[in-house]
């Protein structure tokens, strides 16, 4: 048996020295894992182990005043992923899984999951089946977490003062901008642990903190009136082949807006597809049409899109025209300088002011000697600059501001713009004489109707409010906006003057087509050339009218702007006038205010009914002097005729029998546009007054036979003809009794 | 034959110590995935409590089973070993994980390698006693050595565990050393092995990410680095004093496994610097008892087999911290006594009982 050698022992030794170095290295490694980088290591894996999962709050719902929803939040899925946790291995194969069940491409989602970056956002609000698909996956590193999104029941409905979010929820417009940090809300946070198979750890960690959801907004406008308003705006703006087509809805008393609708007008659920032809703005896209805009690239359409998210009556101003006489009116009402009774002569032609070629717009067929009163229902010119001029600059400016022109009304929308008035220094005679009128100043819709609220409502501006309350989302009040009352313009007796000024405008002068029976509605006819580029650009007109109804305790203003109608007629009293009678019908009806008829009665006892003569090939004077003379109102589809123009066309056609005092539409320019059809009402059983009306309203001719109720019409009813087509209806007494 | 006399108390005290916080350990690391996996969190801990007991008797068995017996049969032992590595080519080959490296008998899966790791050291360490100064001679001792360890560690890496086989081939060299091999001789092996190992490493890239990715493991986050980026997360949240007694997270399958090649980081995470300083000494002790035995060894095999068993115990423990604490490039290897396998217990526990009975026959102060 051999014994161990010296140098083995001496090996041995030396092992055991190595050794002990090498395990205390060891411990000091241990050390330096464990105390020295122990709080940052323990750090990162906190964030391995912990989920912090945001809640987001639901936003707010927006009401209608009677609680209807506009805008309500709903539950949807969002995939996220955090690119850490992704296996490299298997990145191409997730991205290939993920591709197809999501639809989004490869290679931009292979980028995605691979990038350095804590979370990333990979598709937003998925559908429940795709959710569903993703979970099941089970894939480390992707998430589908819960959230809302922001959805508009009503579609393309009040979208420019609803507004629109973007994906993160936050309003980038309208009122979702205005009241975003009330419907936001507080976000609230899932923090759990997680092991490495991404199911919760057993320690009972989870901590949620509860989101707090947004305020509720509680607008001030009426669901069923801004129906009233945006169908009759879209009818007008396909009618008349305008540009855009706003209705303004205001309570006069308040300053609430009822109705506010633009048309053409977009989905703020899908928010960047075009509904109106943008050559043709007038006609609404069908599905195929709108397909191809979706497809056009972004910078090619884009400002197209913004266009259409333009809420006119409040972000854009115009020369107001014959509207502002209201104006005008008001401030020499109050002022003294007029009275009701006040007489004037019109010659066509304003003389006062030096250097300057004022006419009145019927310059070649002149009002003549008048009152005040019929000045106003003239609309003529020189009337108002006379009142003007007796202003003089210092009380217009005076009046203009008070009544809230040249600054922000102060509503809650986004964009609103100013308008532009000149002050008294740079404000010479002729200025002053073409503010009387509404040229040379500008003004938004905006500030237009609510400054005559406040001649409707016994002479104070009010602050146009949108929104009347906040509620939480068990519906108690969490705030009210009380009505905001700026200052008195003019007085009570000023007001009541001149509201009945306007409503005699409308039951006997240029504001005929917005008469509404058995309701006394005042109003202003207007009609304005555009100015483009700081000069008046030919042939493009906006055609408004502005109305109050009741006259007597007004409940309602209306202003309908048209804005470049393109199918021949561009009067305010002619196709503005009509809607906000319209308009005036319906939303007075819905508010339950009871029409009068006795009071209509006298109107319809005083008119006999003449036959049209047939004015073509004269002249506008020779026409005009025709036309009074038989009791008959005329308009021509121009602002721009001179004393001799020629007449080439006539609406109603020559033969025509009407009620007197009806308007004849005069054509110097066009002939009739007569590419319209309409359809052809049923008649049957409708008495003889009822048959003229309602043809007259179609521009349809008519030859009418026998006594009665109708009980033969030809064509028959739902056939489509031409405007001014001839329908023959024969009436009988049999029935009858 | 000198006289009987009592072992070494201390070490066999180190043994069951370590073995017993090995039981602790293994039932606290495994406990999620035997929950998740087998629908039965104690699996684990009821193996380890069966085999750590059968440990116990076979290492009361080796403490008196003359290790003289051990020289005469380490031919038929080694032979033995070379028929279990062969059972693995035979139906009772039993795979797991991808690798066919257990034999399995019904009631109990063996691991031939585990075997294979003690029997070549009795194999060498018989051979190298049986003349003095037999490795001094290159002929006669270095050669005939060299194939031994080449045929265990062969046998070994025809089951494509290369760490196992570089962690005996390791232990087999260090005897040599210690048996008095010359140092010249030892460095030519030496840089044989390394120019091996750098053609291997190189020759497969993704060796060489494996390689590099020690460095940095956060770098490799996803791939590579991830065990140990996972492993050092454990240590870190455990810091001094540790999480406490089954509160690690890591063990909820961020780090794989965690009751085998793992198991110190869990350690690290629930029982802090302290509960690793503590498993070290134990290991330190045990390793310095047992170099004790050897320096006090009358005999050359005795010494040689001492020798040879705490160069196992030290390089595997070494390898298995080194592993987890990113010292190293990350491999598979558990720790002595502690990791769950009941193979590795057994053969390390009869190891131990060897080493006892050898300490019977030195002149030592044994309190």
């Amino acid at each position: 048996m051999s014994s161990p050698t010296v140098s083995t022992k001496k090996r041995l030794i030396l092992m055991l020295f190595v050794v002990s170095i090498a395990m205390f290295a060891l411990i000091g490694r241990i050390g330096y894992f464990q105390i020295v980088r122990g709080d940052e290591l323990k750090r990162r894996a906190l964030e391995q182990w912990t989920r912090d999962i945001p809640i987001e709050p639901k936003r707010g719902i927006i009401y209608d005043r009677n609680g209807k929803k506009l805008a309500i939040s709903v539950s949807t899925d969002t995939v996220w992923c955090n690119p850490a946790e992704i296996n490299k291995k298997k990145a191409k194969d997730i991205a290939k899984d993920l591709s197809n069940i999501l639809e989004i491409d490869q290679d931009i989602l292979y980028k995605k999951i691979t990038k350095r970056q804590s979370s990333t956002l990979i598709k937003r609000w998925i559908e429940k089946e795709e959710a569903d698909k993703i979970r099941n996956l089970n894939i480390r590193g992707i998430e589908v977490v819960s959230d809302n999104k922001r959805y508009y029941p009503l579609g393309n409905f009040a979208s420019h003062i609803l507004g629109f979010t973007n994906v993160d929820n936050e309003g980038q417009y309208g009122v979702e901008k205005t009241y975003n940090k009330y419907l936001t809300g507080i976000p609230g946070r899932w923090i759990k642990t997680v092991d490495g198979r991404q199911k919760e750890l057993p320690y009972n960690n989870e901590k949620i903190y509860e989101p707090e959801d947004g305020l509720g907004v509680v607008l001030t406008l009426d669901e069923t009136i801004q129906h009233f308003a945006e169908k009759s705006a879209l009818e007008a703006l396909v009618k008349n082949k305008a540009k855009n087509v706003s209705i303004i809805v205001m309570q006069p008393k308040t300053g609430d807006i009822l109705a506010l609708a633009n048309k053409p007008d977009y989905d703020p659920n899908d928010k960047t597809k075009l509904l109106f032809d943008p050559k043709t703005p007038w006609m609404p896209l069908n599905e195929q049409e709108m397909k191809y805009w979706e497809d056009v690239p972004w910078n090619q359409k884009e400002k197209l899109v913004y266009d259409s998210w333009r809420n006119f009556p409040v972000n854009d101003f115009y020369e107001p025209g014959s509207t502002f006489k209201i104006i005008t009116a008001a401030a020499g009402l109050e002022e003294n300088v007029v009275s009701p009774d006040s007489q004037f002569y019109c010659d066509g032609y304003v003389q006062q002011v030096k250097g300057a070629r004022i006419k009145c717009w019927r310059y070649y067929n002149p009002h003549g000697s008048q009152s005040f009163v019929e000045g106003a229902q003239n609309s003529c010119n020189e009337v108002f600059v006379e009142v003007g001029l007796r202003l003089g600059q210092e009380k217009m400016y005076k009046y203009v501001k008070g009544f809230g022109f040249g600054e922000k009304t102060g509503i809650d929308l986004t964009g609103e713009a100013s308008g532009i008035v000149n002050s008294p220094e740079n404000m010479r005679e002729v200025n002053l004489a073409t503010v009387s009128f509404g040229q040379g100043i500008s003004v938004t819709p905006l500030q237009l109707i609510t400054g005559v609220s406040a001649v409707a409502n016994g002479g104070n501006l009010m602050e146009p409010r949108i929104v009347k309350q906040l509620v939480d989302n068990k519906g108690n009040v969490k705030k009210t906006f009380e009505p905001k009352k700026k200052r008195r313009v003019i007085s009570e007796e000023t007001s009541d003057t001149l509201l009945n000024i306007l409503e005699s405008v409308v039951s006997e002068g240029t504001g005929k087509k917005a008469y509404v029976r058995g309701y006394k509605v005042g109003g202003k006819t207007g009609t304005a050339q555009k100015v483009i580029d700081g000069r008046y650009a030919s042939g493009k007109y906006i055609a408004s009218f502005m109305a109050v109804a009741p006259t007597d305790d007004p409940e309602i203003a209306v202003l309908v702007v048209i804005d470049e109608p393109s199918n021949g007629i561009y009067y305010g009293g002619q196709i503005a006038a009509p809607v906000a009678g319209q308009v005036i019908k319906d939303s007075l009806n819905y508010l339950n205010i009871k029409p009068d008829f006795k009071e209509s009665k006298d109107n319809n006892e005083s008119t006999g009914y003449v036959v049209i003569p047939d004015v073509r090939n004269k002249t506008i004077t020779e026409a005009g002097k025709i036309l009074s003379q038989l009791g008959l109102e005329y308009s021509t589809e121009t602002l721009d005729v001179q004393k001799n123009t020629i007449i080439i066309d006539q609406v109603p056609f020559p033969g025509t029998k009407v009620k007197r005092g009806s308007m004849i539409d005069l054509f110097v320019n066009t002939k009739y546009e007569r590419d319209n059809t309409v359809i052809v009402p049923n008649l049957t059983g409708k008495n003889y007054k009822e048959v003229t009306n309602m043809l007259d309203n179609l521009s349809l001719r008519y030859k009418l036979e026998g006594e009665g109720i109708v009980t033969n019409q030809k064509p028959n009813a739902g056939t489509k003809v031409d405007y001014n087509s001839l329908i023959e209806v024969k009436f009988d007494n049999a029935n009858h009794d | 034959m000198s006289k009987k006399r009592a072992s070494d108390f201390t070490l066999m005290i180190a043994t069951i110590l370590l073995v017993f916080i090995g039981i602790i350990m293994v039932f606290s690391s495994s406990f999620p995935e035997a929950f998740h996996k087998l629908d039965d969190g104690y699996y684990f801990l009821k193996k380890q409590v069966i085999y750590s007991i059968i440990g116990f008797f076979v290492m009361l068995f080796f403490l008196n089973f003359n290790y003289w017996t051990l020289k005469k049969l380490s031919k038929p032992i080694f032979i033995v070993c070379i028929g279990l590595t062969a059972l693995l080519f035979t139906p009772l080959g039993t795979e797991f994980n991808g690798a066919k490296r257990w034999v399995n008998f019904g009631f109990f899966t063996f691991m031939p390698s585990e075997a294979i790791k003690l029997g070549s050291i009795i194999f060498l360490t018989s051979f190298l006693s049986k003349g003095n100064k037999r490795i001094r001679n290159i002929k006669k001792g270095v050669l005939p050595a060299l194939i031994i360890i080449g045929l265990s560690c062969g046998l070994i890496l025809i089951q494509k565990d290369l760490s196992t086989s570089a962690t005996l081939g390791l232990t087999l060299v260090t005897i040599l050393f210690i048996a008095g091999m010359k140092i010249y001789q030892l460095a030519f092996l030496a840089l044989m092995g390394g120019a091996l190992g750098t053609i291997a490493v190189i020759s497969e890239e993704y060796r060489m990410q494996r390689i590099m990715s020690f460095t940095d493991p956060f770098a490799y986050f996803t791939g590579a680095g991830w065990q140990v980026a996972q492993s050092l997360y454990a240590l870190g949240s455990g810091g001094l004093f540790g999480v406490g007694l089954g509160q690690s997270r890591q063990k909820f399958f961020y780090i794989p496994e965690p009751y085998n090649d793992f198991i110190f980081s869990i350690i690290g995470e629930e029982l802090g610097f302290i509960g690793c300083v503590t498993v070290i000494l134990l290991l330190l002790l045990i390793i310095w008892r047992g170099i004790r035995i050897a320096l006090n060894s009358k005999d050359a095999f005795g010494c040689l087999l001492a020798s040879g068993i705490v160069a196992l115990i030290t390089i595997q423990s070494m390898i298995h911290i080194a592993v987890v604490t990113s010292s190293i490039p990350p491999t598979g290897i558990p720790l002595p006594f502690v990791s769950f396998g009941g193979t590795s217990l057994l053969v390390f526990m009869s190891s131990i009982g060897m080493l006892l009975n050898i300490s019977r026959y030195t002149e030592l102060d044994r309190s």
